[in-house]
């Protein structure tokens, strides 16, 4: 069996990539991916240690967050239909109504 | 009378319902004065309210308008229950039927205490604040008695006389109602501050009399000066006060209470029977003094009363002359207790009694002086009202001097002019009393006949004086839905909260209010009151307000130059006054002291025990003699003075032909006190009102037989008595108030009346005397700059005004510079800080998710980091 180290370690790598792809880039879809990366980074995270320790607990958590994860990712591609319906664009740069 | 006084006599019966009140306690309730004396206090207490919201509420009703005369019918019938109580205490008190042993202290608001409730680990307790007797009680003896008779009496005629005076002008209509209730709490403290127990609510009541004063003389607070008056009459009196309370906590700390039957119980014993020093107890009395000045308008505190005159004739005549004014005399003659030696009064007080006497002399004779050049008739008489009332100072400052001597010469002496300046309160108050009412009625008539010259058929609010752009405007603005402010803000194109020249125009023409030829120029500098050649928002407010509301007034005299109290507008007023100039002969007699009618009793007896204390040895007495024997003569001129303008020679202006009187509500007062002025002096003299007064005789009635050997003994007694000093004296006083003074006002101011009109017997005879003596030409005496600074009042009111721009406002303005600087200063720092601070927290929301999920992760991040270090 791998060592459950290596899975965490896998899952932080996962975690950062994620992380700095949301933070640089500018595309709403690319954004929602590196969204979705950092959570099945957790999921990674959950099963490593569920599989050490042999709680089904683990397990349980990770197919509900998948499926959770699957209906924001639906909220969040039809909010950006709407945005680019209204403004034509899904640029993160270009959506700052919140300003100030 | 006229066909309007059938439906008015029917108003009567609600005062005969009032009288059922007293009577039927009277007579039918059993019981003694004593129990039902606080209805006295409490009757117009609780119709004050009553009438101030009905007012509100009805107001403009017919009923509460024609019937009830907006207040005036149960204000009257509130007074008739307090002068058929007070008469009855009085009655009691005199025949000695009522136990007045309990009548004196007769607690009723025991209850009352100004202890406080505190919260202790033993729940709620009450803490003692160590004034552990202040309650309320009702003190009567004599000089109550005089007090409380003037009092309920004159509210009682002067309440009626208001409702023939206020309720027939315009100007007040809708407004009664305000000044019935103000009226009735100013009685209820008067009738308070003269039947408190203790010095305490002596002096709440005195306030609440303040009060009252003030939002009466302010009736008219649309006009400045009105308001002015109002807040001089105000403060001028708070300085008093101020020195009033100081020394009534030397006396709390003395005696250990403020209670009457305490501290005159044994006034040389003080707390826990500690002997009082005289020095002390002379600095309370000095303070309580000033405090009286202050009230009844004495040197150096006299300069609010005669601007007090700016208040409706009615006020003038009750607050200003009869009663409130009296408060200081009042709480003087408090002071006997303390200086009486006899009675176990303070040895070494004299002075007192000399600094009462001084300043009664120097107000006597200043005030005297400065009536002599006043042409409006209510100044005359209110320098009139100062001089006399510091002829009771005079007195009273000469009782206190007898009474702090032993001996019983000193003593009686000391006791009957006690008495003498209580009964010349007394005449004062009805001849004043009176005189006001009919300068009220003169005023009242000269101002309905000007109207009734020139101003036929219009309606009062004087249109035609007003610009017609301005009527438009108004139109506008009320088809519109505007106020000003809106309608400024429209016109304000390039909102510079300033209109100029031609934003106004354009807005006017806009609104169809002009045309494009009208002239605006003039109108804009109407309006511009700063100069800077716009008009800013309070600019229009102003102008507008002096139209709709100003205009209107200003038709009361101000508008077309026309003054209805100015003597030099009347003239030969005998032939068409009757009632009203006999009751001001009568009334001036009075003052003027004319042998056998009223304040000639009284005042030979002031002034002769001023002279008298003088020749008993003290030298420091010749100033007040002299300046009140002095007075005795100008009193003469000047009285004679206003009397000769008014009614005799021929009229100074058309509008004498058309005055005549009218209604009976001012009539009745002034025939009931014209008799009162002229017979109760005598009749009063003869029971021996002078001794019963100041507290020698217990009860009033003869004591030489009959009616004619007492009338006899009081002949005797003025013109004939033993000490030949007081003879030269009183001869003296005679010959300057009846011959010297009368006599030069009647070569002056005398004169016979135009051809072909007459007036009744009763003034007849004095008219056409005073055309008797040969012409004096004063004119050049007219322009001495004597006569200069008496018309500008010595001068005093200017060195106020002087002294206070060099030290209050100099000050204030400070203080208001600390207040913005400093206290706003820091409220602003704090502000201004928090809304910088925050526009700059706010620079962090850029608007870009990105920049969100960044502080989200680094939010994240330093709390799991700091949760590690924690748990590390």
């Amino acid at each position: 069996m791998i060592d459950p180290g290596y899975i965490s370690a896998l899952s932080a790598i996962l975690f950062f990539i994620g992380l700095a792809g949301a933070f640089t880039r500018k595309h709403a879809i690319i954004v929602l991916m590196c969204i979705e990366i950092m959570l099945n980074a957790v999921n990674l995270n959950f099963v490593a240690v569920a599989m050490q320790t042999g709680d089904p607990e683990g397990w349980v958590f990770t197919s509900i967050a998948i499926a959770i994860a699957a209906s924001e990712v639906a909220v969040g591609l039809a909010i950006f239909l709407s945005l680019y319906s209204t403004r034509e664009t899904i640029n993160l740069d270009e959506v700052d109504l919140l300003k100030h | 009378m006229m066909s309007e006084s059938k439906n008015e006599s029917q108003l009567l019966l609600f005062i005969l319902a009032a009288l059922m009140v007293p009577l039927g306690l009277a007579f039918g309730g059993g019981g003694h004065a004593t129990d039902w004396s606080f209805i006295i206090i409490a009757a117009p207490l609780v119709a004050f309210p009553l009438i101030l919201i009905a007012g509100q509420v009805w107001n403009g009703h017919p009923l509460w308008k024609n019937t009830l005369k907006e207040g005036g019918i149960p204000a009257l019938m509130t007074m008739t229950i307090t002068l058929g109580v007070g008469l009855w205490v009085i009655v009691d008190y005199i025949g000695g039927t009522a136990h007045f042993e309990s009548l004196t202290v007769n607690h009723i608001l025991s209850w009352i205490s100004f202890d406080v409730m505190a919260h202790t680990a033993n729940g709620w307790i009450i803490v003692p604040m160590g004034f552990t007797d202040i309650t309320f009680g009702i003190w009567v003896d004599q000089t109550t008695l005089m007090l409380l008779f003037v009092a309920t009496f004159l509210t009682f005629l002067i309440c009626w006389f208001a409702i023939g005076y206020m309720t027939t002008d315009e100007i007040n209509e809708n407004r009664n109602h305000r000044f019935f209730a103000e009226y009735l709490l100013f009685t209820a403290g008067m009738f308070g501050m003269v039947l408190a127990d203790n010095f305490l609510w002596l002096f709440i009541f005195w306030e609440i009399m303040g009060l009252c004063s003030y939002l009466l003389i302010g009736f008219y607070y649309w006009k400045p000066s009105a308001a002015s008056a109002a807040k001089k009459a105000f403060m001028t009196t708070r300085v008093g006060d101020v020195f009033l309370m100081v020394g009534l906590l030397i006396l709390y700390r003395i005696y250990g209470s403020l209670n009457f039957a305490v501290v005159f119980d044994d006034p040389s014993t003080g707390l826990n029977g500690a002997v009082v020093d005289a020095g002390l107890l002379g600095w309370a009395l000095v303070m309580l003094f000033i405090g009286a000045v202050g009230k009844s308008a004495q040197f150096p505190l006299h300069v609010w009363l005669p601007d007090a005159m700016e208040g409706p004739t009615p006020v003038s005549a009750l607050i200003h002359a009869a009663t409130m004014v009296n408060a200081g005399l009042y709480l003087v003659a408090r002071m006997v207790p303390f200086v009486d030696v006899a009675n176990g009064g303070v040895h070494g007080l004299e002075d007192i009694g000399l600094l009462v006497a001084w300043v009664g002399g120097i107000t006597a004779f200043m005030a005297a002086g400065i009536a002599f050049v006043q042409n409006d008739i209510k100044k005359v008489l209110a320098y009139s009202t100062m001089s006399q009332l510091a002829y009771i100072f005079t007195g009273l400052g000469a009782a206190l001097w007898f009474l702090n001597h032993d001996g019983d010469s000193m003593h009686t002496a000391g006791i009957i002019v006690l008495g003498a300046s209580l009964f010349h309160l007394f005449n004062h108050a009805m001849a004043k009393g009176m005189l006001f009412m009919a300068s009220g009625s003169v005023i009242h008539e000269m101002h309905h006949a000007h109207h009734h010259i020139h101003h036929h058929d219009e309606n009062h609010t004087d249109i035609s004086e007003i610009p017609e752009a301005l009527v438009s405007l108004v139109k506008h603005l009320r088809s519109e839905g505007l106020t000003i402010r809106q309608f400024f803000e429209s016109l304000d194109l390039d909102s510079s909260r300033t209109l100029t020249i031609s934003e106004l125009q354009e807005g006017l023409v806009s609104a169809s209010i002009v045309d494009e030829s009208t002239d605006i120029e003039a109108l804009v500098s109407a309006m511009d009151r700063n100069g800077d050649g716009e008009i800013d928002p309070s600019e229009l407010d102003r102008y507008m307000m002096d139209f709709l509301i100003g205009g209107k007034i200003e038709s009361h005299g101000g508008n077309d130059d026309f003054d209805p109290q100015d003597m030099r507008n009347m003239g030969g007023l005998a032939a068409h006054l009757p009632v009203t100039s006999t009751a001001m002969m009568l009334g001036s007699m009075s003052i003027i002291g004319i042998p056998l009618i009223g304040g000639f009793w009284s005042k030979e007896g002031i002034v002769g025990h001023t002279w008298e204390a003088f020749l008993h040895g003290e030298p420091l007495m010749f100033g007040p003699a002299l300046l009140v024997l002095l007075t005795a003569g100008m009193t003469g001129f000047y009285m004679s003075r206003m009397w000769f303008m008014t009614f005799a020679g021929a009229p100074k202006s058309e509008v004498v032909d058309h005055v005549h009187e009218s209604t009976p509500w001012i009539k009745t007062p002034l025939v009931t006190l014209s008799l009162v002025t002229a017979f109760t002096g005598l009749i009063l003299t003869m029971f021996g009102t002078v001794k019963f007064l100041g507290g020698k005789y217990d009860h009033l009635s003869f004591h030489h037989g009959g009616v004619f050997e007492e009338f006899v003994y009081a002949l005797k007694h003025a013109f004939l008595p033993e000490d030949p000093n007081l003879m030269a004296v009183g001869y003296a006083t005679i010959l300057l108030s009846f011959i010297v003074g009368p006599w030069f006002a009647m070569r002056i101011h005398g004169g016979s009346l135009k051809e072909g009109s007459s007036a009744i017997p009763l003034v007849g005879w004095l008219v056409k005397l005073s055309s008797r003596p040969s012409k004096l030409d004063v004119s050049a005496m007219a322009e001495s700059s004597l006569a200069k600074a008496l018309e500008e009042r010595l001068y005093i009111d200017y060195f106020y005004e002087e002294l206070i721009r060099r030290t209050v406002i100099p000050f204030s303005a400070l203080s208001a510079c600390f207040d913005r600087k400093v206290i706003d200063g820091i409220v602003k720092l704090i502000e201004k800080g928090s809304q910088v601070s925050s526009q700059r927290i706010r620079l962090l929301t850029t608007g870009s998710a990105r920049d969100y999920i960044l502080y989200a992760a680094v939010g994240a991040l330093s709390i799991v980091f700091l949760l590690m270090g924690v748990s590390s």
